[in-house]
């Protein structure tokens, strides 16, 4: 058999993990220190947050929307989060809860008027961007909060074994549910099927305001962990926490091969995404090379991964057109 | 008591402007498969749509097995075990078939996620059932049209549907799938107790298939559940129309000084064309006919620039072209191509009337600085919009909401405005009714008449035999028979049929 027809080589994920390897190997020749421990304890934080921000996403472009808010939801969650705590003597518990209610509240609006109003989720998220963004500085009037419990800084510090912080935990739950919804469960595939077609999955009896619902609430429920993730890291609730997520929460789906039209995304492959610009961020830190360059890099990486996507479309449609045409004459 | 499993009682529907349902009647008998025919417009689709829960009728009665029950959706419909298998085709494009079939109620273990094994395994039951041999994992979109219509079936009869309406379900299946098809429906019939409702403009087909027919004509029975032995196709037609069918012949023409217009000399391309020559001369019509996949539309799309030609030459008067996009064919050498696609690549739905039918002489009428006069393109358009008859109550009537056969009208009319010396036409009388479709071979004998030259792209035998001067047989990628038009059926069909399946 050949190598290049075996099925994995044809999965999302496959070539993405091959340049994690290679970047990783490559790297690590030129700067052992790439390998440090301090280095790669840094790395895995920056994953930590950037996971939870591309699983946001990466649900509301499975079913063939866009969410702008996510940005928005996390900053204020992280506010709420903490000024609870500190203003009103929340508990950790409650404060977290409360957050994650939060989250929760906001995507199921987002959903809510997607689905009943019929204008398109671009629009409404941008709305409600504006919206959360604002009631974000009425409450902090653009002030962070500083006192954090010591147990969350703690837990934002602490480390499990070596470099790996335990703030990777709840990402990486995150990363197997979001695997076992999107593959494995009947939800998920019904998100799949309306991002795929509206008009079929709703003949085939799946109700859109269900699934419209369930993936907003979803996208902002990890928004909202998002949100608090960032304040375990930094230590205090600033409420620009969020504005920096927009653009990165597509970039990780979209070189992971996630079709914008919806209806196909890969967990693995986004999460490869998301490990990837975090390496190449760090390389050009520890190549000392202008912060500017790592956009500029960033960029070029998603038009080679939508340019190889692109490709592999085309090549498949013209091996589909000659299977098709020699099926229909069997 | 009486064997039906579903009545429609003296049902009318009004919508603004229209009675579209005028007291229709409908009886489908149990393990019947019942043809309902008429003209577009004739209140078919209104009819469906009240079966299938979409709309609600404003009077009458809907009985299933003899009760009487109303249908407030599709979903309660198909609860109802009311299923229709739609024109669109409507399966998960990038979900397995297994997964398709059973996509409202996944099996699933005890965790509450998926177990596909036994996704797998269910479905192929079905698909046994049907006698289809597909691999339940194949990714529908590997599919040929045909094989994805019967997975429809299957996921019909998959959610315990005992009645299926099937619209227009042969409308781009080759003679051989369609075959497949009937064999198929016949079965479930007989042995799965399931009764269909069949809409077709094929009245071959539904000779062939059928045993109960109601017609339709504006939204009134012409006839109730007549048995079909009863009738025969004049009969029929007669009923549809309300007056006999008129056979349009085009005579045969002078071909002494024919001036040829367009020129392929060995032909290769991408796609697979092998050797392709050709000629079309000055008001010839040329008919290329094929199986379904035979690289007919294919060598059109090559003629447009869209796909890449490899090696060979096009000559148009003798000189030779190059043609790279579908705007230097329309533009520099008056090449229109009408697609069989009509809603995916012939019309803008989201377009107006005025903008569809003009857009393409917008950069012909132009004015200084580029504005577009709405007034101009109207001049331009308005006569071949009144020649086709084209029913629409206002130029700034969405394309959506038109019937199929205005659009296809509209369709035509926009190339005729553009004034091409060469039109392709690709199946231009799919899902279109008799009378719309004499109009069109009217028209499109009138404009060879004017000078056009044609290329008739048609899987419909009698269509290419009444209009073509030569038929060309095409048969993978290849050009396989030449042959000029005798006009007569029996004739000209053995011949053809000959070069496809020598």
């Amino acid at each position: 058999m050949n190598f290049f027809s075996q099925e994995y080589f044809k999965k999302d994920w496959f070539g993405l993990l091959i340049v994690v390897l290679l970047s990783g190997v490559i790297i690590s020749f030129f700067k052992p220190a790439f390998l440090s421990s301090f280095n790669l304890y840094v790395l895995m934080l920056s994953v930590s947050l950037w996971l939870v921000v591309a699983m946001s996403q990466m649900i509301i472009i499975a079913i063939g929307q866009m969410n702008l808010s996510v940005g928005a939801i996390g900053g204020l969650v992280a506010i709420s989060f903490t000024g609870l705590m500190e203003v009103h003597g929340f508990s950790i518990p409650y404060a977290i809860l409360t957050g994650l209610f939060i989250g929760l509240f906001c995507g199921f609006i987002n959903g809510f008027l997607t689905v009943k109003t019929g204008i398109s989720a671009f629009i409404i998220t941008l709305a409600t961007l504006y919206i959360f963004k604002g009631m974000n500085l009425g409450i902090t009037e653009a002030q962070p909060f500083y006192q954090i419990p010591e147990s969350i800084k703690n837990f934002g510090n602490a480390k499990i074994i070596g470099p790996v912080p335990y703030l990777i935990i709840i990402p990486i739950i995150i990363t197997v549910m979001m695997w076992l919804l999107m593959n494995k469960t009947q939800s998920g595939r019904n998100m799949l099927a309306y991002g795929n077609s509206v008009q079929s999955s709703e003949l085939m009896g799946i109700s859109p305001t269900k699934v419209v619902i369930t993936a907003h609430v979803i996208s902002g429920f990890l928004a909202a962990i998002g949100g608090m993730l960032v304040v375990c890291r930094l230590q205090l609730g600033t409420p620009n926490i969020g504005d920096s997520w927009l653009l990165p929460s597509f970039a990780a789906p979209v070189i992971g091969g996630a079709v914008l039209a919806g209806g196909k995304v890969d967990v693995i492959a986004t999460a490869l995404g998301v490990i990837i610009v975090a390496i190449i961020s760090q390389a050009l830190v520890i190549f000392k090379i202008d912060p500017f360059f790592v956009q500029i890099l960033l960029g070029f990486m998603i038009l080679i991964a939508v340019f190889i996507n692109r490709y592999r479309e085309y090549k498949e449609e013209r091996r589909k057109k000659i299977f098709i045409y020699e099926a229909s004459h069997e | 008591m009486n064997n039906l499993c579903l009545e429609i009682k003296e049902a009318s529907k009004k919508f603004p402007g229209v009675l579209a349902l005028d007291n229709a009647d409908f009886k489908l008998k149990k393990g019947s498969i019942h043809a309902l025919l008429g003209e577009n417009g004739a209140g078919k689709s209104t009819l469906i749509k009240i079966i299938t829960g979409l709309y609600k009728q404003d009077t009458g009665k809907l009985l299933i097995n003899n009760v009487e029950t109303s249908l407030n959706s599709p979903t309660e419909a198909q609860n109802r075990g009311i299923s229709v298998v739609h024109q669109e085709r409507n399966l998960i494009r990038r979900f397995s078939v297994g997964e398709n079939l059973l996509l409202n109620d996944l099996p699933k273990n005890k965790f509450g996620l998926i177990n596909y094994k036994l996704v797998f395994e269910r479905s192929k039951e079905w698909l046994d059932l049907m006698d289809l041999n597909i691999d339940p994992r194949t990714v529908v979109s590997d599919l040929t049209v045909a094989k994805m219509q019967l997975c429809e079936i299957a996921k019909a009869l998959s959610i315990k549907s005992r009645i299926l309406l099937l619209d227009e379900p042969t409308s781009s299946l080759s003679p051989q799938e369609t075959e497949h098809l009937f064999k198929v429906l016949q079965k479930i019939v007989r042995e799965e107790d399931v009764s269909i409702v069949f809409v077709s403009h094929k009245l071959e087909e539904v000779f062939e298939l059928c045993d109960q027919v109601t017609v339709l004509r504006d939204g009134k029975n012409a006839c109730t559940s007549e048995s079909i032995n009863k009738l025969t196709r004049q009969n029929l037609v007669k009923l549809m129309i309300g007056r006999e069918e008129q056979i349009i012949k085009s005579e045969k023409k002078v071909v002494s000084d024919q001036k040829t217009v367009l020129r392929l000399e060995k032909i290769n391309t991408e796609l697979g064309h092998h050797d392709i020559n050709l000629t079309l001369g000055k008001g010839e019509i040329i008919g290329l006919y094929g199986l379904v996949g035979s690289g007919r539309t294919e060598l059109a799309k090559c003629l447009l620039g869209l796909e890449k030609i490899v090696s060979g030459q096009i000559k148009i008067n003798e000189n030779e072209v190059r043609l790279d996009s579908p705007k230097t064919a329309l533009d520099r050498f008056k090449i229109g191509y009408i697609s069989e696609d009509r809603k995916k690549e012939g019309l803008i739905l989201m377009h107006n009337v005025l903008e569809n039918a003009g857009i393409t002489i917008w950069s012909k009428i132009k004015s200084f600085l580029s504005f577009l006069s709405d007034k101009a393109i109207h001049a331009k358009v308005d006569p071949f919009i009144r020649e086709l008859e084209v029913k629409t109550p206002s130029y700034s009537q969405l394309i959506s909401n038109l019937s199929g056969g205005n659009q296809q009208k509209i369709s035509v009319a926009k190339w005729l405005a553009a004034g091409t010396d060469i039109l392709i036409i690709d199946e231009p009388t799919v899902g279109i009714d008799i009378k719309t479709k004499s109009y069109i071979h009217e028209l499109i004998i009138g404009l060879a008449k004017k000078g056009t030259s044609i290329v008739l792209i048609s899987s419909d035998m009698p269509e290419m035999i009444s209009l073509a001067d030569r038929v060309i047989v095409m048969k993978n990628f290849k050009i396989e028979g030449n042959e000029p038009n005798s006009h007569n059926y029996a004739d000209m069909s053995s011949k053809i049929m000959a070069y496809i399946h020598d």
